[in-house]
């Protein structure tokens, strides 16, 4: 009897797999909750650059959907939520975490508010039994739309031409606006990149159709179809936090004590103690003036991308390590984020030093670089926030 | 209208939380949904025993806290004989620690009982060192005044465990965690004996005696000596007696008085709103009804999600129906020369016996062959606990059910007590479900959540709820779901008192 | 081969433990032997030729427990041990369905979202807990079990050892920790899952080799018991011995005789010879007698005392506690030859699952009721089984086409209640023919040729497992797996590490400490207790150490 290869097995192809199959040279694909996704198309620099310089089109179909419908939707997930999300208004989007009992984040996503009664979580981390559980005793109906709602996320300075383009009018989009452009096709100004940019939402069946839509509407404005490799870049440009790297999500980890609570992530903000009860509401309070540890944006000397590097207090004391770092090409910086232990990351971080190791040629090498603590994004354009949008 | 602490539930726990609570300068209102106070323990028309009928474990702590006699109960205790049934042979009876066989002769195993049966009252003895207090376990750091607190008691166990030698000690620790047949079968012939303790291994529990932990239900019940009393006067006595300690301390009691609602305001209590729509302002609430009913009062958004889950995953369901009989003429045990009064018939030959009947219960069917403890209270009062009759039975608890549990249980009675068919006036069945409706139990379940081993002590009613704080301030469980379980014992109730108490220091 | 009269140390029994414990001792500088009943080494795990040209792992059947650590001290890949991780299994349904447990994770994923979406999403949460629980009891298996009610320092020390790891869970998890360990498989599925047929497919493992339903406390423990192992750092993973089980034990084996051991075949233990309570030596059955100061028993602890050691040696209470204590047969063997691969209608083409383990059991109810039937001393009338075909993976297992099978069968009582009276000799042919025919028939659930593919079976019944190898009752962890009987209660109480009332005697079987499995670990811990109090003069080498 030969062994052959079961054909369950392995990744299934996303809702726009032949256009990505089309495109594909480097054929360098990754597993998203399952999906076959292209990490590079062709080549990452310049993916990244029509990402920051024209427009550029990535299909996060992968991500998770869940609706939230019935009477009570908005009590349930407020009580899920740390942040109020009864301020987030109609036909808006609002960024949001959610922690266990213990106050430690469960992931983070975003929220889209179709009515009082009907709501849209959009995550990385599958939710489906959290869901159910956070909604038991609440008169709620939650269904998984993962496998019926397709996502473009179309980012980029001229992605708004090229919206345009296709016909479709977001000029009244402020960010984290949202609106149905045509029968079934939602557009949300939101990304992952810190630049001016759109996700498009559309039922599975319907996503070739669109794609090809944008695509041609692309053609006088640069557009391309790119990987997560330079999504990974734009994302840490705009100093956002990816779910497994840069932070363990609660429900995820068989090591214990691997959770961090919003204010270790620098989420305060996004924590209303004042709003009633949710969930870890009783252990943030506590834990609101007692961080561990705290993961934090900063600036690396040299030119080398630290990520992976060990954080030495006075280059003696290991005190955390980078969780993603690299040379910024369009902020000219050798940005990273840290996760520091406390007190060394406390009000005034300083004479912090990653230890960077180096493989030039065949040859190692180490190097002691100094960080410096940065306060917001490493790169956030005016463009960014402009309504109405410029086109290019 | 405003109170410092407002209890909701006038069971025994209730009523021994609020005696607490109001003899430690707290302003208490008792609210009770029914027209009577006693919950599980409150008694029939007539005073008997319409629920529970025995009493195990009333807590000489309890009494002396909430101001009865600190030396004796308010009511007279007869212990009661148990009469261990035996369909081929002379049945056993059972007095004290002494098994003796019906006929007077001596019961060949009776010395093997007797040590069996001091064992068990020795580490009952060690146990109840854990009941009288609230569940082991370090909050706050080992130097501070709570842990040094729970050092001492932990001391105070292990003082007792001293007492005992090494190799009993290591036995203890073992037999903890066995279950009660093999424990039992290891020391005795499977018989009537057997039968009658693995019976009151698993009474009250969704267990058979193979079940692992069932050895610590038996134990359990022992917790103050092991004897079975019934009081004179029967159930109301009892009922009355805490009642009065409680009005003696200055409770405001109010019956027909069920909470819709527990208010809060942000995460603490504000007030309790009644069914009647009255609005009772208190900072304070201690709930002895069910876990789960308690938080949907307080409303499941003052929970955390993972809360929530673990209250409703609570193991409840109750098996034990009772049947209240009344009969035309009196009716004599067969092969039983002395007339005893009030008397313990138990149903449950074997072991194995008591094991076949739990099978069913497992698929959601009554037993065919139940298990049943029968009191004989007079000659012409029974007082009936039959089991296994699973609450959430295939098809539901119909009349036709209950006429086929009524006809199973006479049936198996009828070799016993001969002429018990034809001299039925009056048969009362009380199934787990109307044991809820009416007492607020979950799942009619006596202990408001099953004695297992994965739900005593912090793990009771559910973790991270085992001290007795429910999540919002102000709000505690004070019922048998809470540690260390009912058996109209009161320490629950005392225990949630002081924890309130506590934290109002 | 010429024997010595006298040794520095005598194993009683070549089953992989005695030989494990002895192997370490030898390693240690000790003059050691090895004595065993039969022709053949490895008790239970154990390869056997009885149908020619096929092998049979005819007791143990499949190895995940066996300790890393192990391996590498006694360098078994050096013997000839290679273990092969295996993919997956599958339940088979009577309706011609199947769930398949995939161990590639999407696969897993989608497969289970076929069957119910919600547990495809709960199995995340559930998945965690387990390998949480993994994660904490792993460091235990190679350590002593503290007697709680000790002073000595040694014992102070592990009980501080556990109370650290059990502070370190945090107060939650502490609490998770505490439930899990008392809890009922069923129960603990229950709490994640929804679907009958995902349930059956995982709570088996909490049931194999067990007197006890998947309802019965104790059981997620059990379950817990066959995924703390793993292959290379794999954990919960199972796989194939390559050529069998016996592979295992004739690695440890050679390992022993290669470090200067010597292995007597062929002569069961008459008695253990003591002397004013120190053990002095062993006879055989054939006559021959062996002497040392050290002598380490294999077997279970009811068959080494009850019935290899002068009672008068015994204080009366340790011979009520070994009375006491609990093995019960519940489990039974097939072992198959067959002409070629069986057909699997319900299987999509190229199914990787049919190389892993194979289930008929489609719900918790159907596996309580087969305990029940158990519990009425009868085999059960639809019983759990877990069915292997290692010689599509192991080319050594069966001639080329042709196929080896092996299906353990949960539930069958050792006390076979026939016509009223319960007793191990009820098992005649008769009846080893009848329960054979009814697990033919849940394995046709699967595969409704097997009766035409079948060439040679061979039917083990809880009695032959006890006269072939030896387990009281058959009962293959050597004692049950409940909380009474586990960690500082095994296998009793102020005897958990590995020592007994007669100086120089010591346990160094499953019955001990962390138990069965093809684990390995009773015997290094009992070899690394005799070292530290016996052989002073030496040194325990390795991980295990």
């Amino acid at each position: 009897m030969s062994l052959f290869v079961d054909p369950k097995l392995g990744l299934i192809d996303g809702p726009v797999q032949p256009r990505l199959e089309a495109q594909s040279r480097a054929k360098s694909w990754y597993d998203w909750a399952g999906y076959a996704a292209p990490a590079v198309l062709d080549t990452v620099e310049f993916e990244y650059f029509a990402l920051r310089n024209q427009a550029s089109l990535f299909d996060v179909s992968p991500m998770h959907k869940y609706r939230i419908r019935g009477p009570q939707a908005q009590a349930m997930l407020n009580r899920m939520m740390t942040r109020d999300i009864t301020k987030i208004g109609t036909n808006r989007v609002g960024y949001t975490l959610w922690c266990d009992e213990e106050g430690m984040v469960i992931d983070d996503g975003t929220l889209f508010r179709f009515a009082d009664d009907d709501w849209r979580l959009c995550c990385q981390e599958q939710m489906l039994t959290w869901l159910l559980d956070a909604a038991w005793g609440f008169d709620v109906e939650i269904t998984d739309e993962s496998k019926e709602v397709a996502g473009f996320a179309l980012q980029g300075p001229s992605t708004f031409a090229v919206l345009e383009s296709a016909g479709w009018d977001v000029s009244a989009l402020r960010p984290f606006d949202m609106a149905e452009v045509a029968p079934g096709i939602l557009i949300s100004r939101t990304g992952f990149t810190g630049d001016l940019g759109y996700e498009i939402w559309m039922p599975w069946d319907d996503a070739l159709a669109v794609w090809d839509k944008i695509w041609a509407a692309g053609d006088l404005w640069g557009l391309r179809a790119i990987g997560y490799e330079a999504v990974d870049y734009a994302r840490l440009e705009a100093g956002f936090l990816t779910a497994g790297v840069d932070f363990q999500p609660a429900r995820g980890t068989e090591r214990l004590h691997r959770g961090l609570t919003p204010y270790e992530l620098g989420f305060g903000r996004l924590v209303h103690l004042d709003k009633g009860h949710f969930n870890g509401r009783r252990a943030l309070l506590k834990a609101k003036d007692a961080p561990r540890s705290v993961v934090m944006k900063v600036d690396v000397e040299g030119f080398k991308p630290a990520k992976g590097a060990l954080i030495y207090h006075r280059k003696k004391r290991e005190v955390g390590h980078i969780t993603s770092g690299l040379w910024s090409p369009t902020a000219k910086r050798n940005i990273a984020l840290a996760h520091v232990q406390m007190p060394w990351a406390g009000k005034r971080p300083s004479d912090l030093w990653a230890e960077i190791y180096t493989l030039e040629e065949g040859k190692w090498d180490t190097r002691m670089a100094r960080l410096t603590p940065i306060q917001g994004a490493f790169f956030a354009p005016p463009r960014a926030r402009a309504t109405p949008p410029a086109r290019i | 209208m405003s109170f410092d602490a407002v209890i909701i539930g006038g069971g025994i726990n209730g009523l021994v939380a609020a005696s607490v609570l109001a003899r430690g300068g707290k302003k208490v209102c008792l609210l009770e949904q029914s027209g009577h106070l006693g919950g599980l323990a409150a008694p029939g028309p007539d005073g008997g025993a319409r629920m529970a009928h025995l009493l195990y474990n009333l807590s000489p702590l309890v009494r002396r806290e909430i101001g009865m006699d600190a030396h004796k109960w308010p009511f007279k205790l007869t212990p009661v004989s148990t009469v261990a049934l035996n369909p081929d042979g002379p049945h056993v009876v059972i007095r004290g620690q002494k098994a003796q066989l019906a006929d007077g002769s001596a019961h060949p195993e009776a010395e093997a009982y007797r040590q069996l049966n001091g064992q068990l009252i020795r580490y009952a003895d060690i146990l109840r060192g854990l009941a009288e207090g609230g569940p082991l376990g370090i909050e706050g750091r080992l130097s501070s005044i709570s842990g040094l607190k729970e050092l001492w008691r932990l001391g105070r166990i292990g003082r007792k465990l001293k007492r005992i030698d090494k190799s009993e000690m290591r036995r203890f620790l073992q037999m903890l965690l066995s279950n009660a047949y093999d424990l039992i079968l290891d020391d005795l012939k499977d018989g009537p004996l057997a039968g009658m303790m693995a019976a009151d291994a698993v009474r009250g529990g969704f267990a058979g005696p193979r079940s692992p932990g069932t050895v610590f239900s038996l134990i359990y019940r022992m917790g103050h000596g092991g004897e079975v009393t019934w009081p004179e006067g029967g159930m109301g006595a009892v009922v009355t007696a805490f009642e009065g300690a409680a009005q003696k301390a200055g409770v405001d009691i109010r019956l027909n008085a069920g909470v819709a609602r527990i208010l809060l305001a942000g995460d603490r209590v504000r007030a309790v709103e009644t069914t009647g729509g009255d609005v009772i302002e208190t900072k304070t609430v201690l709930s002895s009804t069910g876990a789960l009913r308690t938080a949907h009062m307080a409303g499941v958004d003052a929970f955390d999600i993972e809360a929530a889950r673990r209250l409703r995953n609570i193991r409840v369901k109750g098996t034990v129906a009772k049947i209240n009989l009344t009969l035309t003429k009196p009716v004599s045990v067969a092969g039983l020369t002395d007339d005893m009064c009030p008397a313990r018939l138990v149903l449950a030959p074997t072991a194995e016996y008591v094991e076949r009947a739990f099978n069913p219960a497992k698929y959601r069917q009554m037993s065919e062959a139940p298990v049943i403890e029968a009191l004989r209270i007079d000659a012409q009062t029974f007082s009936l606990m039959v089991q296994y009759a699973p609450v959430d039975l295939d098809g539901g608890w119909t009349d036709a059910a209950k006429d086929k549990l009524r006809a199973v249980t006479l049936s198996a009675l009828a070799p016993y007590l001969p002429g018990l068919e034809d001299a039925v006036a009056q048969a009362e069945v009380i199934t787990p479900d109307q044991i809820e409706a009416e007492t607020g139990a979950p799942g009619g379940h006596w202990h408001h959540a099953e004695m297992a081993l994965d739900q005593l002590l912090t793990l009771r009613p559910a973790n991270g709820m085992g001290r007795y704080a429910m999540g919002p301030e102000g709000l505690y469980l004070c019922g048998a779901g809470a540690h260390p379980g009912g058996d109209l014992m009161g320490l629950a109730g005392r225990n949630a008192a002081r924890a309130a108490l506590e934290v109002g220091k | 081969m010429s024997l010595k009269s006298s040794y520095d140390a005598i194993v009683v029994g070549a089953g992989h433990n005695g030989l494990t414990a002895a192997a370490y001792l030898a390693r240690a500088g000790l003059q050691v032997l090895v004595v065993e009943k039969n022709d053949w080494i490895g008790g239970a795990a154990v390869s056997r030729s009885l149908h020619e040209g096929w092998t049979y792992s005819n007791c143990s059947y499949v190895c995940s427990l066996l300790r890393r650590e192990i391996a590498r001290d006694l360098d078994l890949p050096k013997y000839g041990l290679q273990v092969i991780p295996y993919e997956g299994g599958a339940t088979f349904t009577q309706d011609g369905d199947y769930f398949a447990y995939y161990s590639e994770k999407n696969a897993l994923k989608r497969e289970m979202a076929r069957h119910c979406p919600r547990d495809a999403d709960a199995y995340q949460a559930y998945n965690q807990a387990i390998m949480r629980q993994c994660r904490f009891i792993r460091p235990f298996l190679l350590r002593d079990a503290p007697d709680p009610t000790s002073m000595r320092p040694r014992d102070l020390g592990e009980m501080a050892y556990l109370v650290k790891k059990a502070h370190g869970l945090g107060k939650k998890e502490l609490g998770e920790t505490l439930r899990f360990w008392t809890m009922s498989i069923g129960d603990f599925l229950d709490e994640y899952f929804e679907n009958d047929l995902i349930k059956a497919h995982l709570a088996g493992p909490g049931i194999i080799g067990t007197g006890l339903g998947v309802y019965s406390p104790g059981t997620a423990y059990v379950l817990l018991h066959h995924y703390m192992g793993d292959i290379d750092g794999g954990i919960g993973a199972w796989g194939f011995a390559r050529g069998g089980m016996g592979a295992i034990s004739n690695a440890i084996g050679a390992c022993f005789e290669d470090h200067g051991g010597t292995i007597h075949k062929g002569a069961g233990v008459e008695e253990i010879l003591t002397k004013n309570g120190q053990v002095v030596g062993v006879a055989l059955e054939d006559g021959k007698e062996f002497y040392a100061p050290i002598v380490a028993s294999n077997m279970d602890v009811k068959r080494t005392f009850l019935e290899h050691v002068d009672r008068y040696a015994l204080p009366l209470d340790f011979t009520k506690a070994v009375e006491r204590f609990k093995i019960r047969g519940s489990s039974a063997k097939l072992n198959l030859s067959l002409d070629r691969l069986p057909e699997f209608p319900a299987a999509p083409e190229h199914a990787s699952f049919i190389r892993g383990d194979m289930h008929t059991s489609e719900s918790l109810w159907e596996l309580e009721r087969a305990y029940d039937d158990w519990k009425n001393g009868t085999w059960s009338e639809k019983p759990y089984i877990d069915m292997l075909i290692p010689s599509q993976i192991d080319p050594t297992m069966a001639p080329p086409g042709s196929h080896m099978m092996t299906v353990f069968v949960q539930y069958a009582p050792y006390d076979l209640a026939v016509d009223g009276t319960r007793a191990g000799r009820n098992w005649d042919d008769a009846h080893r023919k009848a329960m054979a025919d009814t697990v033919l028939d849940q394995i046709a659930i699967a595969c409704p040729d097997i009766r035409d593919r079948v060439l040679h079976m061979e039917v083990r019944s809880p009695l032959e497992l006890e006269n072939e190898v030896g387990l009281t009752e058959g009962n293959i962890f050597q004692g049950e797996l409940t909380f009474d009987q586990l960690f500082f209660n095994r296998p009793l109480p102020g005897y958990s590490q590995y020592d007994t009332p007669i100086k120089g005697l010591y346990m160094c079987g499953s019955s001990a400490h962390p138990g069965g499995g093809v684990m390995g670990a009773p015997g290094a811990n009992a070899a690394r207790a005799i070292i530290r109090r016996e052989a002073k003069h030496t040194r325990m080498k390795g991980y295990a150490a």
